[in-house]
This record gives C-alpha cells, sequence and structure tokens, in this order.
C-alpha cells in the first residue's frame, strides 16, 4: 500500500512539475475540441444560385431576389465555371437546374434549397388551377342563376293563367336541396417530432461524445505510454525492479498517479463541452464523468502495454496510427452499418466504440446506469485485461521468487 | 567451502590459489551465528552473492561463458574488464534484473526474494533518475518504495546528500544537474535505504578526483560497517583499492583475487598488465 502510494505521488508530482506534459493533458483536448465545434457547429452555409429565363416566368415568386441572383444565360454559366454559384436554375418550361457538381456537401446544399423553392413552385400551379377552376364554376353559377330567373318568370306566368297545373308540377317537383358548404380542405403538413434531440442537433452535438473519448484516449495514450517508455529507457524502470516492490505496485501505481489526473482532465473537459460549448445533453454530468474515466484507464493501460514494443518516443508514436486513427472511423463517428462483417467485428475490439456508445445514450438519449451499464463494463474489461498483461509482462522479466 | 578459489585461465586449465584460508574459516565458523538470527547486528554472513556458472548469450553472441563468482561478506570486490566484456551483464543477472540463460545465483544464501532487495542497493551504468523532479523528490521515491518514512526518511535524504556533496542542489530539479552531480545523486539513491550489499556499475565514471576519493572513503567506510560492495570499474587506483578483483574477458572470469597477489603471481607491476600476462600465457598453450 505504501509502495503503491509513493508510485503515485510521485507520478502526480512528475506531471505537475512537468509543465507542458500538464498542458497537452488538460488544454489542447479544449482546444481541438472547440476547433472541431466551430466546424461542425456552426450553421450549414447558405449555397450561391441563380436563375434565369426569369422574365416572362410566373414561377418568380418562389424564387426571392435575396436567395436567388438573377442573371442573364451567358452571365450565369460563367458564373458557374468561375465558382462563383453552386448552381442556376432555368425557369422557362420544364425547370432545369444546372449544378456546379465538384463538392458533393455542396450539391446537397443548393439541392435541398431548390427543392425548398420547388414546393413553393408547386403552389404557385395549383393556385393557378384552382383560380381557373374557380372562373368556370362562377361563369356555371351565373347561368344558373339566368335559368332560375326566367323559371321565376315562368311561374308568375303560370300563376296567373294556370295555377293548378302549376300546384301539381311543384309537389311532383323533386327537392333540390341547397349545397351546404364544404369545409375549406386542412393544409397538409408535416407535423415532426423527435424520439431524441430536437431540430437544433447539429453535427456537433452528434460528433460530440465520439470527440470526447477519442481525444481522452488519445493524450492518455501518448502521455501515459512515453512515460512508461521513459521508466524502461532511463533504467529507472531496473531501479525498481531492483527493489522490493511488487510488480501489480508499479502497474497500478501508474493507474492511481494518472487516474488523478484523468479525473480532473475529465471534469474539465466534460463541463468545458456542456456548458462553454453548449453541447446537446439531457444527460447526467456524472454519468458522461464516469464514462470518461474509465475510458481513460483503457487508455493508459493500452499504452503501458504497447510501451513494451517501443524502444523510443518515436516508436511510441508509430502507434498511433495503429491504434488510435482506426479506432475513430470505426468508433462510430461514421455510420458503420454498411461496412463489411470483419470491419465492424474489428470495430468491436475498440474500447472508443464503446465509449461512443454509452456516450451517446447519455448525452443524446438521456439513458441513466441501465443504459451504458454493458458498454461500461467492456471498457472495464479492456482495462483488466491490459492490466492483467502489464503485470505479466513485468514478472517475465524480473526472474525473482515472490 | 571454498578454501581456495578456483580461477580458471582461457578455460585450459585450473590455476588453484589458495589465500585468505584463516579468512574463510572465520567466515565458515560465523555461518552458524547468522542462521540463528537474522537481525542487523549479525553482520557476518558467509556470502551475500553467488553467482554459479552463469551463461547468457545475446542472439548469437555469447556474452557470459560459465562465470562462477561468490562474494564475501564486508569486501569490496572490483569487477574490471574491456569494454563489451559483460561485466554490466553479469551486475544484472546477480541481481535479477536479467534471467540467466544456465546457472544458479543466489542473494543472502537464498533464491533471490523481493525481500532480499530491501538489503540491496544497486547503481546502473546509466543514472536512472527522474529528470523532471527534483533530486530531493528523486530520493524521496527511491527511500519510500524501500519502506522508509516520516522524520527517519527525510534525515536519511539529507545524510545521503551530504556523503555526496550535493546537500545545496537538493531543491533543484535532475534536468538542471551536471553529469557528475546525476552521478552522485544516482549513487545517493542507492545508499539512501542502508543496504548492506551494493551492486555499482561505474560508480566514479565521469567524477573528477576530488570526489572521486570521497566516495572511495565512503566505500571503505562503509566496509568497516560490514557493507559487501561489488564495483566494476575502468580506473587502475580504484582497482588497487579493491580487497578482490575480478578479470572479466570475452565473457569469461579469466583471474580473480587480492590485486597484489594477482601482480605478484603474474608478475607484473599493474593489474591492466594481467590481462596481457594471461593472453600471452594462453598464446604459448
Ligand atoms: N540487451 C542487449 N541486447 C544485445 N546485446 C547486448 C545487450 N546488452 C548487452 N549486450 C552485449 O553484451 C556484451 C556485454 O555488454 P556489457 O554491457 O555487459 O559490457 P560491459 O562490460 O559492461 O562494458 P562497458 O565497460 O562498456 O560498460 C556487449 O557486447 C553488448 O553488445
Ligand atoms: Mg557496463
Amino acid at each position: 500500500m505504501r509502495n503503491l502510494v509513493a508510485m503515485a505521488k510521485r507520478i502526480i508530482r512528475q506531471i505537475v512539475r512537468d509543465k507542458r506534459t500538464l498542458a497537452l493533458l488538460i488544454i489542447a483536448p479544449l482546444l481541438i475540441l472547440t476547433l472541431v465545434w466551430f466546424i461542425f457547429g456552426a450553421k450549414a452555409a447558405e449555397p450561391n444560385l441563380a436563375i434565369i429565363h426569369y422574365k416572362s416566368s410566373d414561377l418568380l415568386p418562389a424564387f426571392k431576389s435575396s436567395d436567388y441572383a438573377r442573371m442573364s444565360p451567358l452571365q450565369a454559366r460563367q458564373a458557374l465555371a468561375d465558382k462563383k454559384i453552386d448552381a442556376y436554375i432555368d425557369l422557362e418550361t420544364p425547370v432545369k437546374v444546372h449544378l456546379e457538381g465538384s463538392d458533393p456537401s455542396r450539391n446537397g446544399l443548393a439541392m435541398s434549397k431548390i427543392n425548398k423553392s420547388m414546393q413553393i413552385v408547386q403552389q404557385i400551379n395549383v393556385k393557378k388551377m384552382k383560380a381557373s377552376f374557380t372562373d368556370i364554376i362562377h361563369a356555371q353559377q351565373k347561368s344558373i342563376q339566368e335559368q332560375q330567373q326566367t323559371l321565376r318568370q315562368m311561374t308568375e306566368v303560370m300563376q296567373r293563367y294556370a295555377p293548378s297545373a302549376l300546384t301539381s308540377i311543384m309537389q311532383n317537383a323533386p327537392k333540390g336541396e341547397k349545397p351546404t358548404a364544404t369545409a375549406a380542405p386542412e393544409k397538409v403538413k408535416l407535423d415532426v417530432t423527435y424520439l431524441h434531440g430536437n431540430d437544433d442537433l447539429n453535427t456537433f452535438d452528434s460528433f460530440g461524445p465520439a470527440m470526447v473519448g477519442i481525444f481522452v484516449f488519445l493524450f492518455i495514450f501518448m502521455i501515459g505510454g512515453v512515460s512508461f517508455l521513459r521508466e524502461r529507457t532511463t533504467g529507472t524502470l531496473d531501479r525498481l525492479m531492483a527493489s522490493p516492490i511488487k510488480n501489480y505496485q508499479i502497474i497500478w501505481g501508474y493507474m492511481i498517479g494518472f487516474g488523478l489526473f484523468v479525473i480532473v482532465q475529465s471534469f474539465i473537459l466534460t463541463c468545458y463541452i456542456v456548458y462553454v460549448l453548449n453541447i446537446y445533453t439531457i444527460g447526467h454530468l456524472l454519468d458522461v464523468l464516469i464514462i470518461v474515466f474509465i475510458l481513460s484507464f483503457s487508455a493508459l493501460s493500452l499504452s503501458i502495454l504497447l510501451s513494451t514494443f517501443a524502444s523510443n518516443e518515436l516508436q511510441m508514436f508509430q502507434f498511433i496510427p495503429l491504434v488510435i486513427v482506426p479506432q475513430v472511423f470505426l468508433s462510430g463517428l461514421f455510420p458503420i452499418d454498411t461496412l463489411p462483417g470483419w470491419v465492424r467485428a474489428l470495430g468491436n475490439l475498440m474500447p472508443i466504440h464503446y465509449s461512443t456508445e454509452a456516450l451517446r445514450n447519455i448525452m443524446i438519449r438521456g439513458t441513466r446506469f441501465e443504459g451504458w451499464w454493458f458498454d461500461g463494463l467492456i471498457l472495464i474489461l479492456f482495462s483488466v485485461v491490459f492490466i492483467v498483461i502489464n503485470i505479466l509482462v513485468i514478472r517475465a522479466s524480473r526472474p525473482v521468487v515472490d | 567451502m571454498t578454501y581456495y578459489l578456483s580461477v580458471f585461465i582461457n578455460g585450459h586449465f585450473y590455476l588453484y590459489w589458495l589465500l585468505n584460508i584463516s579468512q574463510s574459516h572465520s567466515i565458515i565458523i560465523n555461518e552458524h551465528s547468522v542462521q540463528l538470527g537474522n537481525t542487523k547486528d549479525v553482520t557476518i554472513m558467509s556470502y551475500p552473492v553467488k553467482g554459479e556458472h552463469l551463461h547468457k548469450h545475446y542472439k548469437n553472441q555469447i556474452v557470459l561463458n560459465d562465470v562462477s563468482l561468490t562474494l564475501h561478506e564486508g569486501e569490496i570486490y572490483g569487477l574490471i574488464g574491456p569494454s563489451g566484456a559483460g561485466k554490466t551483464t553479469l551486475v544484472r543477472i546477480l541481481l535479477g534484473l536479467e534471467k540467466a540463460d544456465k546457472g544458479a545465483v543466489e542473494l543472502f544464501e537464498q533464491k533471490p526474494t523481493l525481500n532480499a532487495f530491501r538489503s540491496l542497493g544497486y547503481m546502473a551504468q546509466s543514472d536512472a533518475l527522474y529528470n523532471e523532479l527534483s533530486a530531493y523528490q528523486n530520493l524521496d521515491f527511491f527511500a519510500s518504495i524501500q519502506g522508509m518514512s516520516g522524520k527517519a526518511k527525510k534525515q536519511r535524504i539529507l545524510e545521503v546528500a551530504k556523503t555526496v556533496n550535493l546537500e545545496k542542489d537538493l531543491k533543484k530539479s535532475v534536468a538542471q544537474f551536471s553529469g557528475g552531480m546525476k552521478r552522485r545523486l544516482s549513487l545517493a539513491a542507492a545508499l539512501v535505504h542502508r543496504p548492506r550489499l551494493y551492486l555499482l556499475d561505474e560508480p566514479t565514471v565521469g567524477l573528477d578526483p576530488m570526489i572521486r576519493r570521497n566516495i572511495w572513503t565512503l566505500f571503505h567506510y562503509l566496509k568497516g560497517k560490514g557493507a559487501t560492495i561489488i564495483v566494476t570499474t575502468h580506473v587502475m587506483d580504484e582497482v588497487a583499492q579493491c580487497d578482490r578483483v575480478g578479470l572479466l574477458s570475452e565473457g569469461k572470469l579469466i583471474a580473480q583475487g587480492a590485486p597484489k597477489e594477482l601482480m605478484d603471481h603474474y608478475g607484473v607491476p599493474s593489474v591492466e598488465e594481467i590481462f596481457i600476462a594471461i593472453e600471452k600465457a594462453g598464446d604459448k598453450k
């Protein structure tokens, strides 16, 4: 126990005295997350659009001049070629859309904007049809009124000259019912409800949980791995091994020493994205913290394990493309449902996969313990396995009777 | 037991050395008193370290080839030999930091245990310090994992800092230390828990003659208190101060004994010339 405390205390002192490491551990993730927030959290960019052949078109009201520049066909073609506009619309019937087309995301933006305008076009068409129908109905009503007028005159004449014939006609006449005014048809409108989240949820809100996992993992992995590697390369690990300290105390000392920083780091990071970046979250802060915390443990234990296979810092960093990058892609940041089975199976071997799952459940779906215990358990299992291997590795290099 | 010490030269023939027979006797007599109680007062022991028939190879290079050595309680044993002879490897194997391919190591007449490390001070050839920490924090950590605590620990840290002339630099971080200061701090870390057995791999390399002399005075003082010291060195005037020296060459312990007697035996005026003499003898054969 005392050895454990001594180990942890030493690691804490080392980190505290090494200001750069401390900054990397705490400030760097904040900076990067802020950057990500600016990139993904910003409102979607507006596409630049134009219309041509608009003068004679009655669809013009659908294309507000604030959204669509008015151009001649020649201007429009030139602007499209110069990438000044993303698309232009030819309003001659049938309506045609010309897209610039080199950037799929801008294509999508342009098309969704144009589709909105096309809905208004349809409304205009419907209104036009409605107007022409009303005209026809009005004409018919007029002729009916004229017929009724003559009928009334005929009835008056008959009343004067043949009243009995009139009563028999009136009795046999079909009882015409007055047409009741038909209820105006309701406007068709989509009523959207969200099971989770709301329509304000932007890309950052859904990326956020994965991002937190990735950055916590990355920085703990780097710092933990390098500091254990140094222990090996400078020979201090030999000194430890030539002392009565037990193998598990070496590894657990690391876990505890770094664990304290991890608590501080997770706390600052979580508070920052929740309260400063205002990421969408309906879950409890404590749940988020617990997940981030146990994720860091798997990062730390994995980095200690991999440092065994590195003989210098550069080799340690060579593990990043191998260990971190695949996790970024398979962690749930991007949909992986359509990937081949073995790739998805690979994703299941990655700690960040589980932290993302758990953090999404907590932050967006608002679940509590019953929603994330499984992912949390797997993360703990990762750590346990790595820690056990670490202890065995140290034991193998220490031919001493315990 | 060892009424004589076996020394074999180039593996061709054995040369039996009859020396210190009386001393060996006294050790054996005292062996029984060691068994009675393992308290600190009973400082006399027959052999704090014993390595028997140690073999070690890396890839296809043989680094140690059947090396046996036994240290006596309260002696300073110098391990000398050219660079790459396997001195560091031998020390690391004796410590249990490296596994020997063949052969056995005993610490304090037992298979090495964690507990034996309590009475063992190791100083590696590299400084093995935490550069981010201050000198005090380094010593504090190494003292703590050796089971020291509280006031006694603090007092002891100041004490060893004084012995290596670092008492004014304790607050400095090791990153700002000079090479020699690091070396002295590394030595202090090996001393801090008052071990009975010291394994020091080139403890005085890179130090100025004054400090070097102080350190050797310290070794003699420790020896006087019953400690056993094994030290590797390249410096010949240090070799002369050892009670016994072992000559390691290409993974073999080619000669071993008191420096004076070795020189007399080979009829050479200095220890380093023994290497040459033995080589010549081997060639003649
Ligand atoms: N980890 C290792 N892997 C491969 N070879 C090694 C390793 N450690 C030592 N050696 C080899 O073993 C031989 C003996 O090395 P050792 O460090 O014991 O020499 P030394 O006598 O201490 O030398 P020096 O006086 O220079 O310190 C050297 O040839 C070295 O190349
Ligand atoms: Mg060496």
